[in-house]
């Protein structure tokens, strides 16, 4: 199948929104807008968030209650308007809808600081406070000094921080700020070049206390603007700052709401797991099958290595990677093991496919093995067909078309953070060897005589606990990853976490598992509430890696032991029905539980607790219980 | 762009909003929908279409869509 040219798609893509947007068809055909976004012009892209920035988000959401909503709300110094249609279609190029909230100009001080602000009230997923050069600039007399710049900066810092400690302690929701990059019309003013030194010096000090701001309050983010601003975007556009208080230009503007993009991606628990690269043209030059190891020589192969850097730093940072290669596996192999120009080796693999098979199947396989969505994969390829093919068959994987130059090949990895995260924890960075020893225990379930001998055989170890201080970051994230085995769709940010570990009626457990393969970590969590002689289990969350252990069932029966032991006379448990969750539809039935109400989205079981030990510990199981009187 | 018809086209398919050439006279107080920020969205587009610079604070003084278009396509 020939995959369509951007030229060509673009036009396609226009015209088809357009269409759409004429005939009022727009909201009724939403899921298509996705796909349709992929691969626009910067041009189509701000035509189609104007557009579909005049759809009201409760028609979606009525057309289409699967659609995932991120309520996003806007608020900072100047006229922020033109930030909305760009949010709009870039939360749409990831599949999400925008349910926005934009503050009244310049309230950002009253927004943040007042719990009963109609910014706080609107109880946002993400809350960009927007800064620009005129909140520092509108300060200054006339004429002004660098330590007039300085004095300026410092009154806004300390205002900045209290808000944000202000905002944090009650706020719900990701905060963001982002670095204000200096105007060029600013130390031009300045004729001495000292002066205009020591401006830079004030300025830049002023955006590094701005980042470490992030470092000192956890689950703040700091956008920095100065990278983005060096890929040659303008600052400021003087007709818009001057006469209408746009005081950073349309395209920066747009650029700030791609990054806000891949974080409500990540919030949304989208963010993607795996890379998977194609071999021959694209992680080196040449082909095996003809040049042998005379792959990856010469000048020419310097942006391939450059590639090979990037993906493992990727991996490095817990990115799954993989090849998927039309080639022999032998040869393969042996470049990977052997090759000296090589920097990407084996042992940074969770997998090597190489096969003449279409590469979709290997692609679809590859998602059972890991136990992985397809739409958690990434697929780079510099082959057109093939894009087309995987894009076509398997429309959930993200494809990145490694075009004809490979110097741009690690900007186009790069370009869309798919794998971008609030924070790394300890698992992230030993993911690749756990999925490797996922690999074997398929290997070894493959060859065991029956799943109960390879239950047995397996060894399984469990523990569980409440949750340490240390772990919340982790079960933030895995509440933000997990699809499948999330029983009520918890996406909950650190604050979350703790705000559940410090409240009088809610805990936290957490779950760790280990077998003969090797430590799977902390790798399930579940958030109990207490209220009268109920427990409710608010959530209950396990890792794709553990699923069919009987891990789940010795942790529930503790659960309602220690529910038994501590007075209560029920325990409630519920499954919100989302995308993907529906094979842990019948988990609670499935142990004892009754279903007591369904409506629809949302089913609720109940579990009377009417003998000593309702739900013994699985026999393959060693179980270890931590968790004492710390249950409701 | 040659006549009001093409204004109008440009408003519904760039800016999103279903204006039809009668209202081109309406004060944008009475346009349903419309806010002040779709005049800088406008004028980009305007722009754009035209090639040529035309004046924001001049736009933004305009009290309809008539005068926008006047004010788009002076000699």
């Amino acid at each position: 199948m020939a995959a369509p040219t951007t030229e060509g798609s673009d036009r396609e893509t226009g015209e088809t929104l357009l269409t759409l947007h004429r005939s009022g068809r727009l909201a009724a055909e939403y899921p298509r807008v996705r796909g349709l976004l992929a691969g626009c012009s910067e041009a189509e892209l701000r035509r189609a968030g104007n557009l579909l920035s005049r759809l009201r988000p409760e028609d979606v959401r009525q057309a289409h209650p699967g659609v995932p909503v991120v309520s996003v709300a806007v608020t900072g110094h100047g006229t922020l308007a033109p930030l909305v249609p760009a949010l709009t279609a870039e939360l749409a190029r990831h599949g999400l809808l925008l349910r926005p909230h934009l503050a009244d100009y310049d309230s950002y001080v009253f927004d943040l600081s007042d719990p009963g602000s109609t910014l706080r009230r609107f109880d946002a997923d993400v809350v960009l406070c927007v800064l620009d050069p005129a909140v520092v600039l509108d300060e200054l007399p006339v004429p002004w000094t660098p330590e007039d710049v300085e004095r300026a900066w410092d009154e806004k810092l300390g205002l900045l921080t209290g808000l944000v400690t202000r905002y944090r302690s009650t706020g719900r929701g990701t905060l963001v700020l982002n670095t204000v990059p200096l105007p060029a019309l600013l130390p031009a003013q300045l004729l001495e070049h000292r002066s205009r030194a020591r401006l830079g010096a004030v300025w830049r000090q002023a955006n590094s206390r701005l980042l470490e701001l992030a470092q000192s309050h956890p689950g703040l983010v700091v956008l920095d603007l100065d990278p983005l601003v060096a890929e040659g975007i303008a600052v400021t556009d003087e007709r818009l700052s001057q006469y209408a208080k746009v005081h950073l230009a349309p395209p920066l503007l747009a650029r700030y709401a791609r990054e806000v993009g891949h974080l409500a991606r990540h919030l949304a628990g989208r963010t993607k797991k795996a890379l998977l690269l194609d071999l021959d043209g694209t992680l080196w030059n040449g082909t095996l099958g003809e040049d042998g190891f005379d792959v990856l020589q010469g000048d020419h192969s310097e942006p391939f290595r450059f590639l090979q850097r990037v993906v493992r730093q990727l991996g490095s940072q817990g990115v799954l990677l993989g090849v998927v290669s039309k080639n022999d596996v032998e040869p393969v192999r042996a470049v990977l093991r052997e090759h000296p120009r090589m920097v990407l080796r084996e042992e940074d693999l969770v997998t090597v496919v190489a096969n003449w098979r279409p590469k979709h199947e290997n692609i679809a396989e590859l998602a059972g093995t890991l136990n992985l969505g397809t739409d958690s994969f990434v697929f780079m390829d510099d082959t057109p067909a093939e894009c087309g093919l995987v894009e076509a068959e398997l429309p959930g994987v993200t494809v990145l078309r490694a075009g004809a130059e490979p110097a741009h090949h690690v900007a186009t990895l790069l370009r869309d953070g798919w794998f971008d995260t609030l924070v790394l924890t300890t698992e992230d960075r030993a993911r690749v060897e756990k999925y490797q020893q996922e690999v074997e225990r398929r290997d070894f379930l493959q060859q065991s005589a029956s799943v109960e001998e390879y239950l047995r055989l397996l060894g399984v170890r469990v523990r569980l606990s409440p949750v340490a201080p240390s772990e919340v970051a982790r079960v933030s994230q895995l509440s933000l990853r997990t699809n499948q085995f999330n029983m009520t769709l918890s996406r909950l940010q650190p604050a979350d976490v703790a705000r559940l570990v410090a409240g009088p009626a809610t805990s936290v457990l957490v779950v760790h598992a280990a077998d003969r393969f090797g430590d799977n970590g902390l790798v399930g969590a579940v958030f109990l509430r207490r209220a009268a002689d109920v427990v409710h289990i608010d959530g209950f969350l396990l890792s794709c890696r553990v699923f069919s252990r009987g891990i789940e069932q010795a942790c529930l029966g503790a659960i309602l032991r220690h529910a038994r032991a501590a007075g209560a006379t029920a325990v409630v448990g519920e499954h919100r029905r989302g995308p993907k969750n529906g094979a842990v539809r019948d988990l609670y039935p499935r142990h004892g539980f009754r279903q007591v109400t369904d409506d629809g989205t949302t089913t609720v079981f109940r579990h009377d607790l009417d003998s000593e030990d309702p739900l013994p510990v699985p026999a393959h199981l060693q179980f270890t219980d931590q968790c004492g009187g710390d249950t409701p | 762009m040659t006549s009001i018809d093409d204004f109008i086209a440009i408003i519904r398919d760039e800016i999103g909003i279903p204006v039809e050439a009668d209202d081109a006279g309406r004060h944008f107080d009475q346009l349903p929908g419309w806010d002040s920020v779709f005049l800088l969205q406008l004028l980009t587009a305007l722009e754009r279409e035209t090639g040529r610079r035309i004046s924001l604070p001049d736009v933004l003084d305009c009290p309809d869509l008539k005068s926008v278009y006047a004010l788009a396509t002076a000699s």
